[in-house]
């Protein structure tokens, strides 16, 4: 995702130009607070601060407007100071074209404005689709609890989010935390814990106070806390059924407040693993575009550690041990929750650039749904392979998985390597949902572990073999002006001869899977010891509906408990 | 020849029908039924409003046995069903004059 510090235009125009030397001179301003008051901006509520000259850039990222140079021992500054002069020079000669590149700047910021806000609504209405896919494949004495979940996760992983998720995510670029395509001027001056290049966690913008009172910044707000939803939103998948909602609403606090920001802020809020390249040396640092770790990862694996706290539904192991099957209640909300997601993800992956200005956007678009179909239609023929016919669940399924595999490389690969990464993750998730079934016997009625966490876990591995150099040219700060020896070369994999990104991709998802299960697994075994998390048997027998809420989702079919 | 007929829980369906493989039963009909005995209807809140289910949803099963089965077979159906609570069902027998098997047209207990 975009939010890296120095890949903005912006930032490196007033980072100057040598990104690599100047995120060290960075570095050295955190340390030196008073030094690098210069580079701070302040919040800009109304926006009509936001977007001017600097921001009026060409189509390679350079900046029209050259800052004026301010460390005066930096190697640069005689060539800096020079540019400087001649832009100043030309400026006097042409004031018009300079009141022109105000109003060119501003217009660029609103058309990312537009871009990153629509495409956030898009993400939002992705919620509407998860809510149809867990409630149709659930039965049918539990679809009314299975909305409630998806309604209520909605509204407080979101006041979670806004009172201190944001601020621990991406407080630490404040003050103005929005990336350089939607205004902003990140710095890495406001960690909670950790400083510079070893950030842990951000410290400022709680409650959207302060700093974070700004238009940049909400916008990126809304747009991440839709992100965020949608890891709140994959537990439902595999928790549901036998959940009590007081539990459940636990569970979304915790992910919207802590799980999710956490990990973020490490990856996306200019934390230590988007700095590894920097600071060791490990490719581009740690790449993630839209979330396959990130947020389809984090959701999948703290689900996985839910669903094991919680144990398997009533009845579906039998006594032998052998799975039974709970057929889906309704596949026409199946199909259709699907198809909104598909429709959702167009926003999630091709919105993450968070600018219209980056016509990368129309690659990015296309090798998501390619890798949505060769998802689905691998699961499809898997399926119809082992099982003799090919099943509309599965299906699904698989086009999820696809759909959670390219959003981490979708910006970095070819079309055809996304039609790969598809079918990679229609056979993971079909053997994933067999080996939770039949070996493991985790209890995941909708198959979340399979399609987000373990596909999630494929899709940022994947950016590390794909990733073709063609995109991402000083990502997080590294290789803006060569990288492995070529101008422009952008983020690499293995297949095009950059090993380390190789291996920080396979730690960096590997580590996001072990804090997502593991932090969870750790507080919420301790929650259940307390109170237990899971409804009493009988009315898991009966079905959650009524005993939970008092009201069925078809209630003319009621089945209501006896005592 | 026996007609039992079981009205139960419709979660209990599963285990009765496990019990019942267990004696030898080899065919049953389920009926999706309503109604209300001793335990009544039930209250709940709908948007600030009471209402009352009046009939709670059970499921009948049918088994049509010979008359010497009939014990094990009550008792098989009571074992899978009983939870001990109110609302656990009543079995019915009720004698049977006659049975054919529309495929070849026997009758009597062969056809059974």
């Amino acid at each position: 995702m975009n939010k890296s510090l120095e890949r903005h235009p912006l930032s490196r125009l007033l980072v100057s130009r040598q990104s690599a030397m100047l995120l060290a001179v960075s570095v050295m301003a955190a340390l030196l607070s008073p030094c690098f008051a210069a580079y701070e901006q302040k919040p800009d509520p109304a926006g009509i601060a936001t977007g001017d000259k600097t921001t009026a850039v060409d189509a390679g990222g350079n900046a029209f407007a050259v800052p004026e140079p301010t460390d005066k021992n930096a190697p640069d500054y005689t060539k800096n100071k020079k540019d400087f002069d001649d832009y100043q020079a030309q400026a006097a000669k042409e004031p018009l074209a300079v009141k022109l590149a105000d109003s060119v700047g501003h217009i660029r910021i609103a058309t990312n404005f537009a871009w990153t806000l629509n495409t956030g609504y898009l993400v939002l209405f992705m919620q509407a689709g998860f809510a149809l896919l867990t409630c149709g494949l659930v039965r049918k004495k539990n679809a009314g609890h299975l909305m409630m979940l998806n309604f209520a996760a909605y509204v407080f992983a979101f006041l979670a989010y806004y009172a201190v998720g944001y601020a621990f995510q991406f407080g630490a670029v404040a003050v103005n935390a929005a990336p350089g395509n939607l205004g902003g001027v990140p710095t890495l001056n406001h960690f909670l814990i950790g400083s510079g290049q070893w950030g842990f966690l951000g410290g400022k913008g709680f409650f959207l106070t302060g700093p974070a009172y700004d238009a940049g910044s909400n916008c990126l707000m809304l747009f991440e806390v839709v992100f965020m939803e949608t890891a709140g939103y994959i537990i439902v998948g595999s928790i549901c059924e036998r959940i009590t909602f007081w539990g459940f609403l636990l569970c979304e606090l915790f992910i919207g407040a802590l799980l999710y920001p956490i990990f973020g802020c490490w990856v996306w809020g200019g934390g230590w693993l988007s700095q590894a390249g920097a600071s060791m040396n490990l490719g581009h640092g740690y790449v993630d575009f839209a979330g396959s770790t990130v947020v389809h990862a984090i959701g999948g694996f703290a689900a996985m550690a839910l669903a094991m706290i919680l144990g398997p539904r009533l009845g579906k192991y039998g006594k032998d041990g052998k799975p039974r099957a709970f057929p889906a209640h309704n596949l026409v909300y199946v199909v259709i929750g699907t198809f909104i997601l598909l429709f959702g993800w167009m926003g999630f992956n091709p919105g993450s650039t968070l600018g219209a200005t980056d016509l990368r956007i129309s690659v990015v678009a296309v090798n998501t749904n390619l890798a949505a179909v060769a998802g689905s239609a691998t699961a499809l023929f898997f399926w119809y392979c082992m099982f003799g016919k090919p099943d509309i669940t599965m299906a699904c399924n698989g086009m999820l998985a696809g759909l959670v595999a390219i959003t981490a490389p979708c910006a970095f690969v070819s079309p055809t390597s996304a039609v790969t990464i598809g079918i990679l993750a229609g056979l993971l998730v079909c053997g994933g949902v067999l080996f939770n079934e039949r070996v493991t016997k985790i209890d995941d009625p909708c198959g979340a572990i399979s399609v987000h966490g373990f596909c999630g876990w494929l899709g940022a591995v994947c950016v590390g073999i794909f990733a073709d150099g063609t995109y991402g040219s000083g990502w997080n700060g590294i290789g803006a002006a060569t990288y492995l020896g070529n101008a422009g070369q952008g983020v690499t994999g293995l297949l095009h001869g950059d090993t380390r990104q190789f291996f920080c991709q396979l730690a960096g998802a590997t580590l996001c899977a072990i804090w997502a299960f593991g932090a969870t697994y750790l507080v919420f075994s301790t929650v259940n010891k307390i109170k237990s998390m899971r409804v009493p048997p009988e009315v898991e027998r009966d079905g959650l509906d009524i005993p939970e809420f008092g009201m069925s989702a078809y209630p003319e079919d009621a089945v209501v408990t006896a005592d | 020849m026996k007609r039992i007929d079981a009205i139960i829980r419709p979660q209990s369906q599963e285990q009765v029908k496990e019990h019942l493989a267990a004696v030898g039963v080899h065919g049953l009909t389920v009926t999706e039924v309503r109604g209300f005995g001793r335990q009544k209807g039930h209250t709940e809140v709908y948007r600030g409003t009471e209402y009352s289910v009046d009939f709670v949803a059970k499921v009948m099963l049918t088994v049509i046995v010979q008359d010497e089965r009939v014990h094990d077979i009550v008792e098989a159906i009571m074992a899978g069903a009983r939870t001990g609570k109110m609302g656990d069902g009543k079995i019915f027998v009720t004698p049977l004059d006659e049975v054919f098997r529309i495929r070849t047209g026997e009758s009597g207990e062969s056809a059974v």
